[in-house]
């Protein structure tokens, strides 16, 4: 405890999710992902950030700093099974005229379904996606480029990152979708394979995962452990009796190879705590 | 009310954690783009921004940009395709067409610098396939031209006998431009008046850009100014089978489809 004072200047710090319960078990690997995906801040896409950091004012002429505060987006639950692209929905007020009340107003992103292709995977996958989604794939000339060069912050849902996982697994075990293809497996594994690079094997079996998913996954892992760990007393004491009898077939073998049993005194009969006779 | 904006804790620098170098050097919106019509008060360095009050959530609609025209991009061709091109070829095609029709099909490919340099022999020159046709529109025209049952007019009065520019008129008559030079006659002469001719068959073959073939099904109908002598007017004479004017015709006419088989 007094190391962790010195290291906080005695100030308290609050816990964390990776302070506290499974979150603190989990592997330096996941806890980069985490931060690639929570803690950085995303591509402006529902607003234009003004460049440089400071401007001046036309009319005053005085001087101000630039501070771009991004607009709350709202990203709910179902968004996780699509591919929005970066995209949310956006909570806000209209004003819909001058002499008019503010109206909330909540900003929806266009979904549809479409289709997209990876190239690793080799599959056709139909899902939910944005115009914007399929706009960056055509920018990134395919799925799979947009998938590895887009950081987690910009996938935000669990399904690109989950395929985005998939992908690199599949990479890294040199493409098994083109088992029957040689030349084509080895043409699509030199296209895709720099971006392996950016990872260890732990990050990418790590990559993707939400945090309830993550600690699921530790969870699991202890408890078959501890399964395996507990054996039932009734294996441990057949073991034993196995042996025992074992040692016991090898006295007797080796007694009857050598012939002249013991000669069995008469004190050997007498058992001093047997039934009492009563008289 | 609202929910605060979490501050990201720690802003992890994004090039360090992209891959490779961002391709997207130009911030692509197709979406709506929203403004503050209230800016934000200004907060102090390395603090937290101060809380955002409710007119900081009266937006202003700066575009939308699904609703604005989307630019053409360019694709490349990996096979002959209808109205568009030979393989290798590179096209500039509407987005959804290109996705939708073109790219998730596997008829097409981004024009990547990879891809650029795997089609340049097909894109320098673009007649070294065997499969390359004349133009992007050729093989329409054939599909166009074997669909259709061409009626020759002939006259019932004065002798004739069958020459491709009456084959070029007929084609004329029903929305083809076809010369005489693309015209190929059937190799026995064709001579009338004859009335045993009217309503029978032949093919004539049109050689397009000199290269692609197809075979078009005609039929002759005699044809008098004079009123009395016209042949009474037949409804839906193209419905019907007839049989060909020479026997050895018949196996190329029986591969075309015929008028009657044909939905609309």
């Amino acid at each position: 405890m007094a190391s962790q004072a010195i290291k906080t200047l005695g100030l308290f710090k609050k816990p964390g999710i990776f302070d506290k319960g499974v979150g603190a078990l989990l592997p330096e690997a996941y806890k980069k992902f985490y931060k690639e995906w929570k803690l950085t801040e995303p591509t402006a896409v529902h607003f234009i950030p003004e460049q440089g950091s400071f401007k001046r004012d036309d009319v005053t002429g005085e001087v101000h700093p630039i501070q771009n505060i991004p607009l709350p987006v709202l990203y709910p639950k179902e968004h996780n099974f699509h591919l929005w692209g970066g995209e949310g929905i956006i909570q806000g007020f209209q004003v819909r005229g001058k002499k008019k009340r503010r109206v909330p107003h909540f900003w929806v992103p266009n979904l549809r379904r479409s289709v997209v292709y990876s190239e690793v995977l080799d599959k056709h996958i139909s899902v939910i996606v944005t115009e914007r989604t399929i706009n960056l794939i055509q920018e990134h000339f395919g799925f799979d480029h947009y998938l590895l060069k887009t950081p987690a912050c910009d996938l935000k849902s669990i399904l690109a990152l989950g395929l985005k996982r998939k992908i690199l697994q599949d990479l890294q075990n040199g493409c098994p979708s083109y088992v029957n293809k040689p030349d084509k497996q080895k043409e699509i594994h030199d296209r895709y394979r720099n971006y392996l690079s950016a990872y260890t094997p732990d990050e990418i079996n790590w990559y993707g995962y939400s945090f309830a998913q993550a600690c699921r996954m530790v969870q699991e892992d202890i408890n078959k452990k501890e399964e395996e760990a507990i054996v039932p007393l009734k294996h441990v004491f057949r073991a034993q009796l196995i042996d025992q009898l074992k040692a016991a077939d090898l006295e007797i073998e080796e007694n009857s190879k050598y012939g002249e049993p013991k000669a069995g005194s008469w004190l050997n009969k007498i058992n001093p705590f047997g039934k009492k006779h009563e008289t | 009310m609202w929910k605060s904006i979490i501050k990201p804790l720690n802003i992890v620098n994004k090039a360090f954690l992209s891959p490779t170098e961002n391709v997207v050097h130009q911030q692509l919106r197709t979406t709506y783009v929203l403004k503050r019509k209230t800016p934000p008060r200004l907060h102090k360095k390395n603090s937290d921004p101060k809380p955002l009050r409710s007119r900081h959530y009266v937006y202003e609609l700066v575009k939308n940009e699904e609703l604005e025209k989307k630019a053409n991009i360019n694709v490349i061709l990996t096979t002959y395709v209808e109205g568009l091109g030979n393989k290798g070829e590179k096209v500039s095609v509407k987005p959804k067409y290109a996705y939708q029709d073109l790219l998730l099909p596997g008829l097409a490919v981004y024009e990547s610098p990879e891809n650029v340099e795997k089609y340049k022999d097909f894109m320098t020159n673009p007649m070294s396939d065997v499969e390359a046709h004349s133009s992007p529109t050729a093989m329409l025209t054939v599909r166009s031209l074997s669909g259709i049952m061409l009626s020759v007019v002939m006259n019932k009065d004065t002798h004739w006998s069958l020459k491709p520019w009456h084959i070029k008129v007929s084609f004329r008559k029903c929305g083809y431009i076809v010369p005489e030079h693309a015209i190929i006659m059937p190799e026995q002469e064709i001579k009338g008046p004859n009335m045993d001719l009217e309503n029978r068959e032949f093919f004539v073959t049109v050689k397009i850009n000199n290269k692609e073939t197809v075979p078009v099904r005609c039929r002759i109908h005699h044809w008098s100014t004079e009123v009395k002598d016209r042949i009474p007017y037949a409804s839906e004479f193209w419905k019907e089978k007839v049989e060909p004017i020479f026997d050895e015709h018949s196996s190329v006419l029986n591969s075309i489809p015929h008028k009657a088989e044909l939905k609309k």
